[in-house]
């Protein structure tokens, strides 16, 4: 494997009492979508901004493209913030071809790549709107060009889909992954686990700080396979013992179970009840999302029953 | 430092293309012209000739050759009722009654009718008076009397010079610093506005990860002070103008000297107070969430800069006393107090250098301060950031 783009080791950050982030640790390499997930307020903000160099860590170590994030580098980095927003009074062309300038692009390259951008995102005839008067999306998909514009080594996406129609999610999404295809490095925060499932390679699982999973997702995936069951029959399936959540999917019920409980647990336990009729049980390939709230659940759970 | 001028060069050009900015750079030139003008009507008699009589009953007027002027005349009558008649006729403004006891009295009369002759038009009368009555002395007698003296006030350590007819000299420096502080104010006001408004708009973060706090923040700090010193350009060139066409008219104007020790004060003085300002405003700017916020709070902070607005009186009256000299060697009052006291009195160069050193060192530490609250507080989406975490980020 060629050297990561990007590695964090042992990241440590508080503000004042409140530890944001206590223990986290992964590296990202060239040519890959990397996901950052985790649960509102785990950490992952604070995680994308210390790595930024907007703050600064309490402790750990942080290497972008080698080493030190210097002035220089920042011109290697293309970042859609999770607070975004674009200079609402200023016309759009000429904001793009600004923050364009700023991340070292000559104005004239910057108009002429502006141009392939806004024709590409359709916002060509919008170019000479106050940036106000464009939609929500419109204004998403302009910052996503700021991002991309000055041909970034590392992408770093917070929540790149949110206020995006279907249709230009799609878009989007095959925007990060051309950009992955060009060997670029793209780290993508987001809580849409189908997209992380589509686009990322690689995820680094965030909860309260730490980096509490770590891989390939197929790996991952392969190593929860057990720890959900799809159920269909008869009866309430919303409430089984050892299940951490249970859901309906296309009228079979998909049970994520909890830390330690078996797949061979839950069907005892269905057994037992007289309430409900199995007609079919089957072991699951999680998905990214069972994994995700086995997980968060879980460490909840075991803490409350330390506690 | 490219991206340094990106940020002032973009800031530049934002700024000076907004309605308000235009309007307000415009809008003062032509208050000036417009004063200029009425001004100037009204010196001139709105532009027309007149005609001031006279009833010469002491016999002083032997001529009237040496102060005869295209647009004022004089016109002798043999008595009263000829000279009131020709009043309500209309041909004469005013007329002026010299009893025959006049040259042992000094009394004299003027008659009018509706509108009084203007001051410059009875002081031409008083000149032609006063070169009748000499008209009998030699030439060099008679100028001297006609001209009168001409008094100049000399400070001992010969710093300063004053004519009789110089008090322009004592205004002037008072406009100009009016003019430099209302600039900095000016400036630092858009600052803060660029500062809130980056937080604002959640641009901030993009801007983090393009370039340095001193590349956005000095470059947005150059770039509205080169706004401001744009818009005191062009009101200045507006009031070298007015000054120019009113120095035809008012002797006064004409009497005004370049205050070229002020000029040198003011552009000793200026950088660092602009920088003492701007470092303020970028604190608050840091501190808040909204812009109207900002500046509810930068219109108490104005307030220590311009305390010496509410002493004029006392800067005129009594420009040496320690309240003076203390806001003098105050870092915010120091350059609104220079320019003030300069026309009044002489700053002795002990207090010049005092406060200057103060105000530098206090500017540095703004700027210092500002930028570790602007850190801090910028990313503080919706939250302002109160006095005890300002003061926690400062001093960690």
């Amino acid at each position: 494997m060629s050297e990561p783009t990007v590695s964090l080791t042992g990241l440590c950050k508080s503000f004042g009492p409140v530890k944001a982030v206590t223990d986290v640790s992964f590296e990202v390499y060239p040519a890959e979508i990397f996901g950052l997930l985790g649960p509102n307020g785990a950490g992952k903000t604070t995680t994308i901004r210390m790595m930024l160099d907007i703050y600064r860590p309490d402790r750990g170590q942080i290497a972008v493209f080698g080493g030190r994030l210097d002035e220089a580098k920042k011109d290697r980095i293309g970042y859609l913030p999770e607070e975004r927003g674009l200079y609402k009074d200023l016309k759009l062309e000429p904001t793009l071809v600004y923050l364009a300038t700023l991340k070292g692009l000559d104005e004239a390259t910057a108009r002429k790549r502006l141009t392939g951008w806004l024709q590409r995102l359709d916002l060509w005839d919008h170019r000479h709107k106050k940036i106000q008067d464009l939609s929500r999306g419109m204004q998403q998909k302009a910052q996503i060009i700021a991002t991309l514009i000055h041909e970034p080594d590392l992408i770093v996406v917070d929540e790149p889909f949110s206020g995006l129609d279907p249709v230009n999610t799609r878009l989007v999404m095959g925007i990060i992954e051309e950009q992955r295809q060009a060997g670029r490095t793209i780290i993508m925060s987001t809580h849409q686990m189908y997209q992380v499932e589509a686009l990322c390679n690689r995820i680094v699982l965030i909860n309260r700080g730490r980096s509490v999973l770590y891989g390939k997702v197929d790996e991952i995936k392969r190593n929860f396979a057990g720890n959900a069951v799809v159920v269909t029959g008869q009866g309430d399936f919303s409430q089984v013992a050892g299940a951490l959540e249970a859901r309906r999917e296309n009228g079979a019920w998909h049970l994520a179970l909890a830390p330690g409980v078996s797949s061979q647990d839950i069907f005892r336990a269905l057994a037992l009840r007289d309430d409900v009729k199995v007609e079919r049980f089957e072991i699951a390939e999680p998905s990214l999302d069972d994994i995700f709230v086995s997980v968060v659940q879980g460490a909840g759970a075991g803490e409350a029953g330390n506690a | 430092m490219r991206k340094f001028w990106l940020v002032a060069g973009d800031e530049y050009r934002n700024m000076t293309r907004q309605r308000s900015f235009i309007w307000s750079t415009v809008g003062l030139p032509l208050l000036i012209a417009a004063i200029t003008v009425i001004g100037t009507l009204i010196a001139t008699g709105a532009g027309q000739a007149i005609t001031l009589g006279y009833v010469d009953q002491a016999g002083v007027i032997l001529t009237v050759a040496a102060t005869e002027e295209e647009d004022v005349r004089f016109r002798g009558f043999a008595d009263q009722a000829t000279a009131r008649a020709s009043l309500e006729a209309g041909e004469i403004q005013a007329y002026y009654v010299l009893p025959a006891d006049y040259r042992q009295t000094g009394q004299a009369q003027m008659v009018y009718d509706r509108n009084t002759p203007t001051e410059r038009n009875r002081q031409r009368f008083d000149a032609f008076l006063r070169t009748n009555l000499a008209a009998d002395q030699p030439p060099a007698v008679r100028d001297r009397i006609t001209d009168g003296v001409n008094l100049i006030l000399r400070s001992a350590d010969g710093r300063r010079e004053l004519t009789e007819d110089g008090w322009m000299n004592i205004v002037l420096p008072f406009i100009a610093g009016m003019f430099f502080t209302f600039a900095t104010m000016m400036a630092a006001g858009y600052l803060l506005q660029a500062v809130t408004t980056e937080k604002e708009n959640r641009t901030v973060e993009v801007m983090a990860t393009s370039l340095s706090p001193l590349d956005l923040v000095g470059g947005k700090a150059v770039g509205l002070m080169a706004v401001a010193l744009t818009q005191l350009l062009i009101w200045i060139a507006a009031l070298v103008v007015g000054l120019v066409i009113a120095a035809r008219f008012w002797p006064e104007v004409a009497a005004v000297r370049v205050p070229w020790g002020l000029l040198g004060v003011t552009a000793l003085y200026f950088l660092p107070t602009y920088a003492l300002v701007a470092g303020v405003m970028v604190a608050i700017g840091g501190m808040v969430t909204e812009t109207q916020q900002g500046q509810q709070i930068s219109g108490i902070a104005n307030l220590l800069f311009l305390v010496p607005l509410f002493l004029i009186p006392l800067i005129f009256s009594q420009p040496d006393s320690p309240l003076m000299v203390a806001l003098t060697i105050f870092p915010t009052t120091a350059f609104l107090m220079i320019v003030m006291r300069w026309g009044a009195t002489v700053v002795p160069v002990w207090q010049l250098a005092v406060s200057w050193v103060l105000l530098v060192a206090t500017a540095g530490l703004s700027v210092w301060a500002a930028a570790r609250i602007f850190r801090i507080g910028m990313l503080r989406y919706g939250q302002p950031l109160d006095l005890r975490a300002a003061w926690r980020a400062v001093t960690r």
